[in-house]
């Protein structure tokens, strides 16, 4: 990449923003005084003017800040996490497949002509996203709604919500809501300005209410050329790039991958042999939510569930930029990765391979420089068959005329051998025990330990027991290799490693180094074993040429090392690395290094037969050994030790050959002597008795970690493989393996306990042995940093300098520069170094220290007087997260796999076996496949119990019994739910029909899910209705083994004989066993009389005696009520949608409700007759007569007696008035006397009327009469009275004249 | 349904427990072969019958099989249900074989567990119940399983072989298990313990402390030892006497070593100074070997910790048991866990021998039987 120059940063004179920078600098100095905070310059205003208003407002500023809290979680995103999964989703022709085309060209200025499957880009320096269009079919919205990070919901304005948004919503919230974001397209078929405003408005809102308030709405105003506008695409990238993502609970505890690729691995022999046959596949994606672990379950949604084959990761085939300095990408990071829409070069068809050379640089060379990974990429990619494979099928020939080795052998030497090869030194006439590792086996541990034991004890100074079998075992995996390479009958040699007690080795202590070390460190080596070493040190050269390949600046060690890691591992794609190995030298002062654990000492001691001989074989040899080496100021407990380690010895030796027993029987002896002087109270042969648990014990004193981990494990980085383990009996025709049976490791049958024995206790009456734990107690020397002196010292050097005010007294505190001699002289002492840089290095350290805590007692002091809980949680989960993040941090990736299990964000190939033919034959890209990983027994199937309401846009109400499809975890699958309400006891009865707007419960059987986990339900996964496809959602309360449903039963009876309270009833029980069963229980009578069940009869089966509050008739029906408990079919069928044929993969059916069927096959339901309606027909009801009895009636008074109105009795005959029979003549008389009568009553009738009406003239007239007459009067009396007073008026005032005239007068 | 978990076989009778309470936890069914096969009486023995029973106790729909000669065992785990129990343990093996695994399971069942053990509470073989309350009940509770109820009680002592004790054993319910970082030991601040008798002089647990203080006295002032002599029917069937000793440190670490009398007719008599010095020197080895868990309970801390949710937890042990080890090979295969196990050696000269720092991170495990509300 060529340097470019790059314009220097100008800053602005002038302008808005030049103006507000120089107000702030000038604020900061104290000089803008006019910006001075109102709060400051006007104090009265912001007084409090009421306490009240002030406590509530500050009860709701309170209340608000709480209301934003969220529990915190551990954030365990890795460090360089996942692509984010995009999912475009929309109702059909909204405008999907343009946007994720316009918004991969937005990113990385390719144009994807068919998209198949996920895109994964990189958008920008931290982010990459994984693009994938979901279509309308509920199976694929359902399952990319699992996986989804971002989803944009496109939505076609000029229509407005479809179906498929509220379904793919509400999918959302069940399954855990990712960030949401809306898209609204077609908005150029709005002509009306303010016709578009206002559906953009109401649009808005209903998105609102749906997602949240406020949730981000996007518009997409119009197409150019068949896109989007490249400004609004643009914007609409930058906002996916920024965007946060709160982890979903489902996501993070469960690793999944949404594959974007997908190889069958199959033979192809065998699929020609039968087409039909199950498959191996494997899978490629990102890993997302959690760690993978190898040999877990999955399940992949529409296929079924699998068990993880063989995992593992490969190199980021859409890697992150890695230099993070640059502000934006270059055009060479943006990647696109796309292998199902054949992007990433290549395309897959049925018998070829398609590299597809687009792109806009797809000729430059630098390519292969900025992505030095891209070959390897490319070269996976492009393979065949995978390395694996090719691994297996290559062979190599040791020999001339030996059958090949291929890799299962090669796997086999390396990790089975548990071989044990024996060389005798000629000269010394030493036996040395070639330890051939193989490395599942604890046995060789105890092997190597041996011999680093004998090492030891070889060795003159009495130095430590170093550990370093590991480097052994590597060594000698080597040395075996090269011989059989050399083919020489050379025999093999063993180093002899001894370091200094203090001296740190490099990582890969190896033959060389021991050489080096051993050669001119002391020349204490034999010149045999010098020469030795020199041999092996020339036949390592000389392989090391041969692997010339390897990295040139390593070590010759490390060279060689990583040649055998590279044989040991190459069934691994990866190269293995040279550190995993890493050594720790340490030094111990004791000498015993016996390790071998119980187990091994117990099989060999079951094992082996002829143990005595090797005991004693090896015991003198031992011996012999420590006569050579003349040690003799050995400590008692030291010896002790020794004759343990010893014994391990002669335990773990399995396989010698007994051909210097002879020569050293007679050391024996003296052996069992020393034994003997060292085992104080063990009898003759007692040391024999608990072999095992000392050498265990000595052992587990001297673990070390390679060798302890390998001791637990077995190998370090390799994974168990139990099957090449089997197949690997024979090596090159030529060695066979022993090996013992992995059962007999160890004690099969052993005593299963606890308890961690002791069986050789320390003497802790001495006094070295009791300081050994002295500092384990309260009363023992304290670390530097904890004792109390110590930092009341230290306080002292900080707070020591002050100045007694009242006595002017000054205290000196010791200067810090004498703190620091001080600690410099304790290096000293300690002798660890005393280098000048080492020292400054101290007093860096020492003053950093020191800062370090007047910080924190600054900090206790005034920041977390108000940390309260929330923040305290927060902390914690913060520090968790670090913790999670560094422990594995510096170890490489192939070992950090093994204890973390795959990382999120990892590329990996998962292997899967036994996948039906169905999903190889009909893949179909679209769809996505998703490996969504289970935890423990989420793969068992068990009673789930729900709690379940029905959507209420759904139409119909579901019925218990009725098939339904779930969308529960990472499973679709049809079962049959029961549902039930909780009564207030707590009792489960069973509903026949969900309630209409209410929770019910729901009991399946089905796959174990999580508490607390959604779901939905849905009755059909096929085909399209109008109608909202999502019949009920709910969540996961309870699983179990047993159900707890219950019908109620009611069991009637009738009363045969009745007393007083008491009945017999019959009918209702068959025995008397079954009464026995139910005495005690409460019953009813229909009318509501209650009683009780007493006991059974004799007479009639099934009959008892009851008591009841009140006498029964014979009429009553008395019945018992009980509940049963219903059985829930065990019927669980996984969708499995993605093995239909392509083009059928919506059209999934299960098993049908009976409802369907019936319709199907026009089955009428036979109806109980006695459900149907018929027409009420009511009798007539008929009353007897009253009766009132005799002497009621005669004390009755009269008014009330019953009158005796009897009836006349009949008339006797002879009163009987006989009947008239007219003449003729007397007929047509009484005929002209009626016609006559007729016709005067007409006569009478007429003039009748004919008066009446004469009679009205005749009142009308005298009444108008009458009228005139009183109004005559009136008048005449008007006249009169008016006369009258004017009479009456003249003789007043005369009256008034005449008095006046008389006053006048008088 | 294809995707079954498939089942793990051993041969064996050896860790029969950890296997089962493993298989229960994972939900992994488990076949176990050639129980004593070749011995003269092949099969299960009575404690083992027993043990299975108690699982089968506290498990719902669990389906046990076992071959007419007893060789084969295969389980299948249902859930764990819990609740209020009682179990007659068999006398063979002391309560403690059975307390141990109860320990791994209650804090995952349905319902709290209180049950009612009823055998031999101390004997030479397996952790007691005095150890087991001291030690484990404090290791709970740092992985956050906590609450009033958890207790165990010791209603009445019964020494081997006729037994005769009761506990009672309470554990509450957690849905998760926080994670731990116990690396630092501490310094041991006291020592308690106590001395127990039944049927025997009740001098006898004076004398038992007498002897372990004059030990314990060298390195520490604060000791002191409960003595504690059950009478009439809470005294079992049986003779004997024993001693457990706790060390606690100042960041709660417990260490603890116990020894209990020859059972009576087996052995040669015990003189209680001489079994109460020689538990003391028990102690101080515990103390060498040292690290944040004892021993006996390496084996649950670690189960604890896999059963963490998906952070790291460490812990500082002492040299690895033969039965922790394989126990951390058991929990890989049913977990799938595999610890990081790093060697320390104490920087320090006085303070014991080489420890172990085991890292792992947990498989995010959710208690399953737990119903909500």
């Amino acid at each position: 990449m060529e340097e470019q120059e790059k314009k220097q940063h100008r800053a602005k004179h002038s302008g808005p923003k030049a103006e507000r920078k120089r107000r702030r600098r000038l604020g900061a100095l104290g000089a803008g005084q006019e910006e001075e905070d109102a709060r400051k310059r006007n104090p009265k205003a912001f007084a409090v003017q009421s306490a009240v208003r002030m406590a509530r407002t500050f009860r709701r500023t309170q209340d608000l800040k709480t209301k934003k809290h969220h529990i915190p979680v551990v954030d365990r995103t890795p460090l360089e996490p996942p692509p984010v999964v995009v999912v475009v989703v929309g109702p059909p022709k909204v405008g999907k497949s343009t946007l994720v085309r316009c918004l991969i060209r937005n990113f990385t200025r390719q144009k994807l002509v068919e998209i198949r499957g996920p895109v994964t880009i990189v958008s920008g320096k931290k982010r990459r996203l994984t693009i994938i269009e979901c279509g309308c079919d509920i199976n694929t919205m359902i399952d990319l709604a699992k996986v989804a990070d971002l989803v944009l919901m496109l939505i076609d304005a000029s229509f407005g919500f479809e179906m498929e948004t509220f379904e793919f919503l509400n999918i959302c919230q069940v399954h855990g809501f990712p960030k949401i974001m809306g898209v609204l397209t077609h908005l150029d078929t709005f002509k009306n300005n303010k016709q578009l405003k206002k559906t953009k408005k109401k649009l808005k809102h209903r998105f609102w209410t749906e997602v949240y308030p406020g949730a981000k709405l996007f518009y997409l105003s119009g197409m150019v050329h068949g896109e989007y506008q490249k400004q609004e695409i643009h914007n609409l990238g930058r906002f996916i790039s920024v965007m946060k993502f709160r982890p979903l609970t489902w996501q993070t505890s469960h690793p999944y991958v949404l594959a974007d690729r997908m190889e069958d691995l199959t033979n192809p022999e065998d699929v020609r042999i039968n087409p039909k046959c199950d498959r191996k596949i494997s899978l490629y994606g990102y890993l997302r939510g959690a760690h993978l672990k190898t040999k877990s379950q999955i399940h992949v949604p529409g296929v079924g569930d699998f068990t993880v084959g063989d995992v593992s990761f490969l190199p980021d085939p859409c890697a992150l930029p890695e230099q993070q300095k640059k502000r934006s990408l270059n055009e060479k990071e943006k990647l696109v990765y796309a292998p199902l829409s054949g992007v990433g070069g290549i395309v897959y068809d049925k018998d070829a391979v398609y590299i597809d050379l687009g792109g806009s640089h797809a000729h430059e060379n630098e390519e292969e420089e900025v992505r030095p990974n891209h070959e390897l990429v490319q070269s996976l990619i492009s393979s065949h068959s995978t390395i694996d494979a090719k691994m297996a099928s290559s062979k190599v020939s040791l020999f001339m005329d030996s059958r090949p080795l291929d890799s299962e052998d090669v796997e086999g030497q390396e990790f089975v051998m548990p071989k044990e090869e024996r060389e005798i030194d000629l000269k010394t006439g030493r036996v040395r025990r070639k330890a051939v590792f193989e490395e599942e086996k604890e046995n060789d541990d105890a092997v190597s330990d041996e011999e680093d034991d004998q090492e030891e004890e070889m060795s003159e100074d009495g130095s430590d027991g170093d550990d370093e079998d590991d480097a052994e075992e590597e060594s000698d995996r080597e040395l075996l290799g090269e011989e059989v390479a050399v083919g020489s009958a050379k025999r093999l040699k063993k180093e002899v490693t001894k370091e200094e007690a203090v001296n740190e080795l490099p990582a890969f202590a190896d033959s060389d180094d021991d050489l080096e070390m051993s050669s001119e460190g002391e020349g204490k080596t034999t010149p045999e074993e010098n020469e030795m070493e020199e041999e092996d040190d020339d036949e390592q050269g000389s392989y090391e040429n041969e692997s010339s390949d390897s990295d040139s600046e390593a070590a010759r060690r490390g060279v060689a090392k990583s040649e055998q890691d590279e044989i040991s591992r190459e069934h691994k794609e990866m190269k293995s690395e040279t550190s995993c190995h890493s050594l720790k030298k340490k030094a111990v002062l004791t000498t015993d290094s016996g390790n071998c654990t119980a187990e091994e000492a117990s099989e060999s001691e079951v094992e082996n037969s002829s143990m005595d001989e090797g005991d004693d074989e090896e015991g003198s040899h031992e011996e012999s050994e420590f006569e050579v080496l003349d040690r003799k100021g050995f400590q008692r407990t030291q010896e002790k030790k020794i004759g343990s380690v010893k014994q391990t010895e002669l335990e773990a030796v399995e396989d010698e050959e007994e051909d210097d027993v002879e020569n050293l029987l007679k050391e024996e002896e003296e052996y069992e002597e020393t034994i003997d002087f060292s085992a104080d109270t063990a009898g003759a042969l007692k040391w024999k008795e608990d072999l095992t648990q000392k050498a265990a014990q000595v052992f587990l004193r001297q673990q070390s970690t390679p060798n302890l981990r390998k001791l637990v494990y077995g190998a370090v980085a390799e994974d168990e493989d139990r099957e090449s383990e089997n197949e690997a009996d024979e090596l090159g025709g030529l060695f066979h393996v022993s090996r013992p049976d992995k059962e007999s490791k160890q004690k099969a049958n052993a005593l299963d306990c606890s308890k961690f024995l002791i069986e050789k206790p320390q003497d802790w009456d001495l006094e070295e042995v009791m300081s050994s734990i002295r500092d384990c107690f309260v009363t023992g020397k304290w670390e530097e940093d904890k004792d109390a002196a110590k930092l009341l010292e230290e306080d002292e050097e900080l707070y020591g300098d002050f100045e007694d005010l009242e006595t002017g007294v000054v205290h000196k505190g010791k200067s810090a520069a004498e703190g620091d001699e001080s600690g410099s002289e304790q290096e000293e002492k300690e002798g660890k170094k005393s280098k000048p840089e080492a020292e400054e290095e101290e007093k860096k350290k020492e003053r950093m220290d020191k800062k370090r805590k007047l910080k924190e007692m600054f900090d206790a002091e005034y920041d977390e007087g108000d940390a309260t809980y929330f923040d305290d949680l927060k902390e914690e989960m913060h520090k968790q997260a670090q913790l999670n993040r560094a422990e594995f941090e510096d170890q490489d990736d192939e070992t950090r796999v093994q204890y973390e299990g795959f990382r999120p964000g990892m590329y990996v190939r998962i292997e899967i076996e036994n996948v039906p033919c169905e999903f190889v034959l009909n893949f179909d890209p679209h769809y996505p496949i998703i490996l969504g990983g289970l935890g423990n027994s989420e793969g068992n199937v068990g009673y789930v119990q729900l709690r379940l309401k029905k959507h209420r846009w759904y139409k119909k109400i579901l019925k218990t019994r009725d098939p339904l499809i779930l969308s529960l975890g990472w499973r679709r699958f049809q079962t049959i739910p029961m549902f039930y309400i909780e009564d207030h006891n707590g009792r489960h009865r069973l509903l026949k029909y969900t309630p209409q707007h209410m929770h019910c419960g729901a009991t399946f059987w089905g796959p174990i899910t999580p508490q607390g986990t959604g779901f939905l339900a849905v009755q059909s996964v096929s085909g399209t209705t109008p109608d909202f496809r999502i019949a009920a959602t709910g969540v996961v309360l309870d699983l179990d083994k047993s159900i707890t449903i219950v019908k109620k039963l009611k069991l009637t009876g009738f009363p045969f004989k009745i007393f007083k309270n008491t009945s017999f009833i019959k009918g209702m029980f068959n025995s008397q066993l079954e009464v026995a069963k139910f005495e005690g229980a409460a019953i009813r009578t229909v009318s509501g009389i209650r009683g009780q069940i007493k006991k059974a009869l004799r007479a009639p089966a099934g009959a008892f005696r009851a008591t009841f509050e009140d006498k029964l008739l014979m009429s009553d029906i008395v019945f018992v009520r009980t509940w049963y408990p219903v059985s829930i079919p065990a019927f669980y069928n996984p969708v499995t949608s993605l093995l239909k044929p392509a083009g059928e993969k919506d059209s999934w059916r299960g098993m049908k409700t009976t409802g369907q069927l019936r319709q199907e096959r026009g089955i009428k339901l036979k109806q109980n007759k006695d459900s149907l309606y018929k027409p009420i027909v009511r009798e007539k009801r008929h009353f007897n007569k009253l009766h009132i009895p005799k002497a009621l009636q005669k004390a009755l008074p009269f008014k009330n007696k019953p009158k005796n109105l009897e009836k006349k009795g009949k008339t006797p005959r002879d009163q009987w008035r006989p009947a008239v029979i007219r003449e003729p003549h007397e007929r047509k008389i009484s005929a002209l006397l009626s016609a006559l009568s007729t016709v005067n009553n007409y006569k009478i009738k007429k003039a009748k009327v004919k008066h009446r009406q004469q009679l009205k003239e005749y009142l009308k007239v005298k009444q108008k009469e009458e009228e005139q007459k009183l109004k005559r009067q009136k008048e005449a009396k008007k006249k009169i009275y008016r006369m009258l007073g004017q009479r009456e008026k003249k003789r007043q005032k005369s009256s008034l004249k005449g008095s006046s005239e008389g006053e006048k007068n008088m | 349904m294809s995707g079954r978990s498939q089942c793990l076989s051993y041969a064996g009778c050896n860790f029969l427990r950890q296997r089962l309470v493993l298989s229960t936890l994972s939900g992994r069914p488990l076949k176990i072969r050639k129980i004593r096969a070749k011995e003269e009486d092949p099969g299960l023995r009575d404690f083992e019958a027993s043990f299975i029973r108690l699982i089968d106790k506290v498990t719902n729909g669990s389906r046990i099989e076992i071959n007419q000669t007893g060789t084969t065992l295969y389980y299948q785990p249902g859930l764990l249900y819990g609740g209020s129990l009682e179990h007659d343990c068999s006398p063979s093996r002391s309560i403690g074989y059975y307390l141990e695994s109860l320990l791994c399971l209650a804090p995952f069942m349905k319902h709290p567990l209180k049950i009612v053990l009823r055998g031999v509470t101390n004997d030479q073989v397996d952790p007691s119940v005095d150890v087991l309350k001291a030690t484990a009940l404090p290791l709970l509770k740092k992985f956050g399983i906590d609450g009033e109820s958890l207790e165990i009680k010791i209603n009445r002592r019964g020494m081997p072989p006729k037994g005769g004790g009761e506990i009672l054993f309470a554990c509450p319910v957690k849905k998760v298990l926080q994670p731990i970082q116990f690396t630092d030991p501490g310094k041991i601040k006291r020592i308690r313990g106590t001395a127990y008798s039944v049927r025997v002089s009740p001098q006898m647990a004076n004398r038992m402390v007498e002897s372990a203080r004059s030990i314990l006295n060298k390195f520490l002032p604060d000791i002191y030892i409960y003595t504690d002599h059950m009478k009439g029917v809470n005294s079992g069937k049986s003779p004997g006497f024993g001693l457990c000793l706790v060390a606690e440190t100042i960041n709660g670490t417990i260490l603890s070593a116990e020894l209990a009398s020859n059972p009576q007719g087996q052995g040669a008599a015990v003189l209680p100074e001489e079994l109460g010095q020689n538990c003391a020197k028990l102690l101080l080895e515990e103390v060498y070997r040292g690290g944040c868990v004892d021993s006996t309970n390496q084996s649950l801390a670690l189960l604890l910790m896999t059963l963490g949710q998906q952070d790291v937890s460490k812990v500082l042990l002492g040299p690895l048991s033969p039965y922790t080890i394989e126990f951390l090979r058991h929990l890989r295969s049913f977990f799938q866990i595999m610890f990081k196990i790093e060697m320390k050696s104490p920087e320090e000269e006085h303070k014991g021998g080489e420890k172990v720092l085991m890292t792992c991170v947990g498989v995010g495990f959710s208690n399953l039987s737990k119903t909500i509300r």
